[in-house]
């Protein structure tokens, strides 16, 4: 009898370490992805998947990350930050993730910023703009890849310096989003060009995000006495806003107008030709503002995988993951401590351009964009011409402006 | 003086459009008992057949005629086969069903259209703007000002003066005595939701050209429809007229006069009328 199983024991054994052994070797890494795909912001979600999951097919086709193939667990956190939480711990514990990216809210983001010292895992938030997530609450495991709400409303504030607009206002969501980008754009402004002044936030307009109907709104701002009006709204606020505002008149040339996330192309896609001309809109990344070989190749594949432009949330994950592989080659391991060491300070070639992760508070550094709307018979959606481009640098305030102190 | 001008049609242009789905939900719980949480999913509904009517018939008009009897086929559907196995249990059991649908409604119009906003032009004819002084105002919304009395007035000359609105009011008072007077009840049901549905959906439709058509968009008006209702009584048809109408100003005003606690209004308004009159402006005493 002995005799008789020895060789199936024996065999039996090697198939299990073979295949043990096989499971280490090609073991996937795992990136979880947090984003919102349900409800009236499901839009974002869906433009940020696409563009992980190009990311994604262009590593593995060429043979993935130090060999391994990688794999992606999206998660909806329905824009909650308790939500958030959960999943970003599920994904830690339960999935075993190699790192974490996305993040749309702000208050998610910063809910979740100071959980990863906990988890002990990287983060790296492609949407998200508060500043205090690379600011006061900044942490050795949170990154974060996009522009912040400093970075672009120091655009906003240069190009408003150069305008003739003395009194400003502002129409913003009302929670921390948009009054944190009217209280930075007064900031900024002043600071360049010290005649300005600015109504006080009583007098401005800060319609709930919940708002569909912006009469009332519009009508305050249209009878204040501001000859210059900064638009933080954005998403489907932004949609209804700008078509209801164009129909009461608003944009009749009496006062500038300024648009923080004019330029998002699922804002451009919805209005197409309501999007009124002339318009300074700004965004975290757009398709047309560069002509490197990286961006072209980017757009190229994107519209021709999904039919639509490459929106600035799907260059969020899309830079998440290309920054991530970075990261991962430059340590030669995927050891999370050592991909945090390898993230901090990172500089890579992106679609939106050359980028830096600053050591100090791990926000990237890159060039940003605005632009004025304009019409083109090649393109359904409206696009920036003329555009003004920023220096990375130039946008992004000092490390101790930022509050950030990591130890 | 242009302001103020600018604040009441500003306010009653909302007003009216959220009397049309407040007057929908009371209906059905006036008649029906039915506390109807999909009531802003059918709105939505709405909204998004009137947008892809636009988008194969290119007319706004056949959007407004043809999506709105949709969705009170789907309503006969969901009535017949879901609601009323129900009537006879807990009132819990309705609100789950409705709940559960307005779920399984919203996701499903995910599915369908995606998760991107749409937009539809309103029909030319609607689409310019008035001066109004210095500034311009929007027809459409004008158009939605006249509207919404006219149909007020054809609801109620409906439940007042046709033999069917009476037998409708009767059914509501006290459904035992109606069956027995030889009213088929059932019947009655059925057509009360579908026709609340209808109403719904019109103001679906309606709002299409003046807010984005996304998934969920009939969560955010839902809430404020509930308002309305309990402001004016439930089941009150002129309560929901004067609920909507007191709710659009409000909020027009509110945002110009009061910005700190311009989202709290309607809440604390809703909280004044159930301490002095728990059953609403124009709900009946028991």
């Amino acid at each position: 009898m002995k005799g008789k199983w020895l060789p199936v024991v024996v065999a039996s054994l090697a198939v299990l370490l073979a295949s043990g052994y096989g499971y280490t070797a090609d073991k996937p890494i795992k990136l979880g992805f947090v984003y919102i795909m349900s409800g009236p912001a499901a839009t974002y979600g869906q433009f940020a998947k696409q563009g992980a999951d190009l990311a994604i097919d262009e590593i593995n086709k060429k043979g993935g990350i130090n060999g391994r193939k990688v794999e992606a667990i999206f998660e909806d956190d329905t824009g909650k930050s308790d939500v958030g939480i959960r999943l970003v711990r599920k994904l830690v514990y339960e999935n075993e993730v190699d790192a974490v990216m996305g993040i749309d809210s702000s208050g998610v983001a910063a809910a979740v910023t100071p959980v990863m010292k906990e988890l002990k895992t990287p983060l790296i938030i492609t949407h998200a703009a508060v500043p205090d997530v690379t600011g006061s609450l900044c942490n050795r495991y949170t990154f974060r890849i996009d522009l912040s709400i400093n970075q672009n409303v120091a655009m906003a504030a240069a190009i408003a310096a150069d305008l003739k607009a003395k009194t400003w206002s502002t129409v913003g969501p009302d929670y921390s989003f948009g009054h944190q980008s009217w209280e930075y754009f007064q900031k900024y402004l002043s600071k360049k060009k010290p005649g300005v002044t600015f109504l006080p936030d009583a007098e401005a307009a800060f319609p709930p995000p919940a708002t569909t109907d912006f009469s009332a709104f519009i009508t305050k701002v249209m009878n204040s006495k501001a000859d210059g009006v900064v638009i933080s709204l954005w998403g489907g606020n932004l949609i209804d806003f700008v078509r209801q505002a164009s129909d009461m008149g608003f944009f009749d040339g009496k006062r500038e107008v300024l648009m923080t996330l004019g330029a998002a192309t699922e804002v451009l896609t919805a209005l197409k030709d309501k999007m009124p001309l002339g318009i300074w809109v700004g965004t975290r990344y757009w398709f047309q503002a560069n002509d490197t070989p990286i961006n072209k190749a980017f757009v190229e594949a994107y519209k021709k995988r999904f039919e639509v432009f490459p929106s600035y949330n799907a260059h969020g994950a899309y830079a998440a993951v290309k920054a991530y592989a970075a990261a991962a080659k430059k340590a030669g391991s995927t050891d999370k401590e050592k991909i945090v060491d390898a993230l901090e300070g990172l500089s890579l070639e992106l679609p939106i351009g050359p980028t830096t992760i600053r050591a100090e508070d791990h926000q990237a550094i890159s060039d940003g964009t605005w632009g004025q709307t304009a019409a083109d018979p090649a393109i359904p959606i409206r696009i920036l011409k003329p555009m003004r481009h920023f220096a990375g640098k130039d946008i992004t305030p000092s490390v101790e402006e930022t509050g950030c102190k990591m130890k | 003086m242009e302001g103020i001008l600018a604040n009441v049609l500003n306010g009653l242009s909302w007003g009216m459009l959220l009397f049309l789905i407040s007057v929908g939900l009371t209906t059905v719980f006036g008649v029906m008992g039915v506390l109807n949480f999909a009531h802003g999913s059918l709105f939505m509904l709405g909204a998004y057949l009137c947008m892809q009517f636009v988008r194969w018939l290119g007319s706004f008009w056949l959007g407004l005629l043809l999506g709105p009897p949709l969705v009170a086929t789907l309503a006969v559907v969901i009535e017949r086969f879901l609601l009323r196995p129900l009537y006879g249990r807990d009132v819990s059991f309705q609100l789950l069903l409705t709940f559960g649908l307005m779920l399984f409604l919203d996701d499903g119009v995910r599915l369908i259209w995606g998760a991107a906003y749409h937009v539809v032009t309103p029909p030319e004819i609607l689409a310019g703007v008035v001066p109004l002084f210095s500034q311009t105002y929007p027809v459409y919304r004008i158009f939605l000002v006249v509207l919404g009395p006219l149909v007020g007035a054809a609801l109620w000359a409906f439940f007042a003066f046709t033999r069917w609105g009476k037998t409708l009011r009767a059914a509501a008072m006290d459904r035992e005595m109606a069956e027995i007077i030889g009213v088929r009840v059932p019947v009655m049901f059925t057509a009360v939701f579908a026709f609340g549905a209808w109403l719904a959906a019109l103001g679906g439709a309606l709002a299409a050209p003046h807010q984005s058509v996304g998934p969920a968009m009939g969560e955010h008006i839902i809430i404020e429809s509930f308002i309305v209702v309990v402001i004016g009584g439930m089941g009150s048809f002129p309560g929901a007229f004067v609920g909507a109408l007191i709710l659009g100003l409000l909020s027009s005003f509110g945002t110009t006069l009061l910005p700190d606690v311009q989202m709290a209004l309607p809440y604390m308004l809703l909280a004044l009328v159930l301490l002095t009159r728990p059953r609403g402006l124009f709900g009946e005493d028991v």
